[in-house]
């Protein structure tokens, strides 16, 4: 029903540039996830899409109209907010048909709607209540149900989710990903929580200083990082990044020494990146060896740190692997799953 | 910053602890009492000049005063005083020209504030609305009696417009009277609930705001069905104060029209002014203050509680 376009879109306050350039196509139905650290301008170039915020250049185009001058109220898009932004003044059923009262909705139909959408976010019994007098999780799926309520053309959504504590925040992430594939409305979702973006996107943008750091789907994210900002920033832990040199085909940083690397790169010095499950605690010297600075037993796994020349690279082991500390490891990488990054630009080296 | 506070804070302590060697134990009365001792100045100046005259108005009341003559009176002043026209007349004035005064006020404040409040430049020029409330109360009334009555500017002006052929009349008719001392009372007065209702307004979530605005609510729909319910305790508040304030009026009435025609503009304040300090009736002036003090204090607790009750969210 939506496809939503950025063309080149820019804010910036005076000399502060919030959001730099920025290119994008939303489409139909889909669920696209803006991830960042805080102050990348996530929620600005979301703050735009709903018109809340003026780009100062560029055009924000929802199905095929640019939308720049249209006001907030007028371009049917809802939006749930970090802090729920309920009326306090209001019950959680005057909440709720709120937008149906605003857009002219015939009243014959208020019931019924509102009904519906309780229902949709398991609120129905509570609908007599003020905000005040709901807990975080159901003022949280209040504010759900005023959003969908009216079955807008945009779904947008500001870290939703983070004034929550972790174990509802996981069950509210199910019901989240369960209703957007119900409702099928095209979702613009904001937040800095790595696992909310790859287990709720079909796309995740990655934003930093303002600009667009790599787009794709959570897999390509994950297994394809564009560059050391990406390849940091998603996995827990996140990939070990690991200066070195690269020539004639070889990686060599103290303590390391792969072969059979970036043959066409040439001489230069790199960064090695490798996530921590790629990584295998073998008997005899091999890829990698250095010593034990931490072991942290997690249950499912146990993630051994390494010193290695000052910094520390962490690696997955098997659950009931112990070693004593400062005793020597010998790690073994799939050669398979190394990425090379240039090191002053960190972009990927293919 | 916290740092250097906490060091000053310490220095103080110290200088004002006796030299070390012979240090003092105090009793834990003697600690307890120590703040009550820092701050027994003011109350005592404040029970000199508001308690104790309140209390000897209360006292007089109970007597016939003529003077150095005090006769025990019971309650004969009070029930003199419910009998008498001149006390309901000058309280009936009082509701009717405060009330519609209070009523004005409130929905210009209302109403500016509503436009004002998401000016960017408010902040630079809220103080030229205060500037009415800079003026001396008699300076106002000054003000307003030369332009409605001494120097007839109201009438003049309407009569150049062509609104009127011949001079109004504006102490010699009740209503009219009553609506000088209106709008001299509003000039002065609206910029006070206007400064507190532009600050309320500014200060309220701009996250339910965007959500309205979103919802599809217009500014003005955002302004009846969120901002206006969520101001009520403010709202509250700022009536109280200025409907006491109001109750008290004095400077305009005794300057502008001394309660003329016919006592039709005699405020409570006025009466009991001319009960004291026209008849010299201490005594019976002292009743109607007392009567006037309960009568305030009850309205005042109706509304606190009935508008703070409904504002809970």
């Amino acid at each position: 029903m939506a496809e939503i376009e950025l063309r080149n879109v820019r804010k910036q306050w005076g000399a502060v540039v919030g959001v730099n350039d920025v290119n994008l196509t939303i489409t139909d139905e889909e669920f696209l996830v803006l991830l960042g650290p805080s102050g990348c301008g996530k929620t600005t170039t979301m703050r735009m899409i709903a018109g809340l915020e003026d780009p100062s250049a560029g055009d924000v185009v929802i199905d095929g109209e640019v939308v720049n001058e249209v006001d907030a109220r007028d371009r049917d898009v809802a939006m749930v907010f970090q802090s729920y932004a309920l009326y306090p003044n209001m019950t959680i059923y005057e909440n709720i048909r709120f937008p149906l009262r605003m857009r002219d909705v015939p009243k014959a139909r208020h019931a019924e709607l509102v009904q519906r959408a309780a229902e949709m976010v398991e609120l129905g019994d509570y609908l007599h209540r003020k905000p005040g007098a709901l807990s975080g999780g159901q003022r949280q799926r209040a504010a759900l149900a005023r959003a969908i309520v009216r079955q807008p053309h945009v779904f947008l959504m500001d870290e939703p989710l983070s004034n929550l504590d972790a174990k509802l925040r996981t069950a509210m992430r199910v019901q989240l990903k369960h209703l957007q594939r119900q409702l099928k409305i095209t979702t613009v979702y904001v937040t800095h929580d790595q696992v909310e973006a790859m287990t709720l996107a079909d796309r995740i943008v990655i934003m930093d200083g303002g600009e667009i750091q790599q787009i794709g789907t959570p897999d390509e994210i994950y297994t394809d990082p564009a560059n050391t900002f990406v390849a940091g920033f998603i996995g827990s832990p996140p990939m070990n990044l690991i200066g070195g040199r690269l020539e004639g085909g070889s990686f060599t940083a103290p303590g390391i020494r792969v072969d059979g690397l970036g043959e066409n790169a040439g001489a230069r010095n790199a960064i090695l990146g490798v996530r921590p499950e790629d990584c295998h605690v073998v008997g005899a010297p091999a890829h990698f060896n250095a010593k034990i600075f931490a072991i942290e037993p997690m249950g499912d796994q146990t993630v051994v740190s390494l010193s290695t020349d000052g910094h520390l690279v962490e690696v997955r082991a098997a659950r009931d692997y112990r070693a004593p500390l400062d005793s020597m490891a010998h790690i073994s990488f799939d050669l398979d799953r190394l990425y090379l990054f240039d090191e002053t630009s960190g972009e990927r080296l293919r | 910053m916290t740092q250097t506070a906490f060091k000053a804070g310490g220095a103080a302590v110290v200088a004002a602890s006796p030299p070390a060697g012979r240090r003092v134990r105090r009793s834990a009365f003697q600690r307890k009492l120590f703040p009550y001792l820092l701050v027994a100045p003011a109350v005592c100046y404040l029970l000199m000049i508001t308690l104790y005259p309140g209390v000897y108005a209360i006292y007089q009341s109970f007597f016939f005063v003529r003077f150095n003559e005090w006769i025990p009176a019971g309650f004969d002043n009070y029930v003199e005083l419910f009998q008498h026209d001149e006390f309901w007349g000058a309280l009936w004035n009082t509701f009717v020209i405060g009330g519609i005064a209070l009523t004005l006020e409130c929905v210009i404040a209302l109403a500016l504030a509503y436009y004002a409040y998401r000016d960017p430049l408010i902040r630079g020029w809220r103080i030229v609305f205060l500037l009415p409330m800079l003026f001396m109360p008699s300076a106002v009334a000054f003000i307003w009696k030369l332009a409605f009555a001494d120097g007839r500017v109201i009438s003049d002006l309407l009569m150049r417009v062509g609104l009127i052929t011949e001079n109004i009349d504006f102490l010699g008719v009740v209503w009219n009277a009553r609506l000088t001392l209106i709008v001299a009372d509003v000039w002065q007065w609206t910029p006070f609930l206007f400064i507190i209702f532009v600050a309320a307004l500014q200060a309220q979530d701009k996250e339910i705001e965007e959500a309205a605005r979103l919802d599809g609510a217009s500014w003005s729909a955002i302004f009846w069905n969120i901002s206006l319910p969520l101001m009520k305790p403010v709202i509250a508040v700022a009536v109280i104060l200025r409907g006491i304030d109001i109750t008290t009026m004095f400077a305009n009435v005794f300057i502008m029209t001394q309660g003329t025609p016919g006592g039709t503009t005699e405020t409570i304040s006025f009466f009991i002014y001319r009960m004291g300090f026209r008849t010299f009736n201490f005594g019976y002036a002292s009743a109607a203050s007392a009567v006037m003090l309960i009568l305030t204090l009850i309205i005042a607790q109706l509304l606190l509680k009935r508008f703070f009750r409904s504002g809970r969210a």
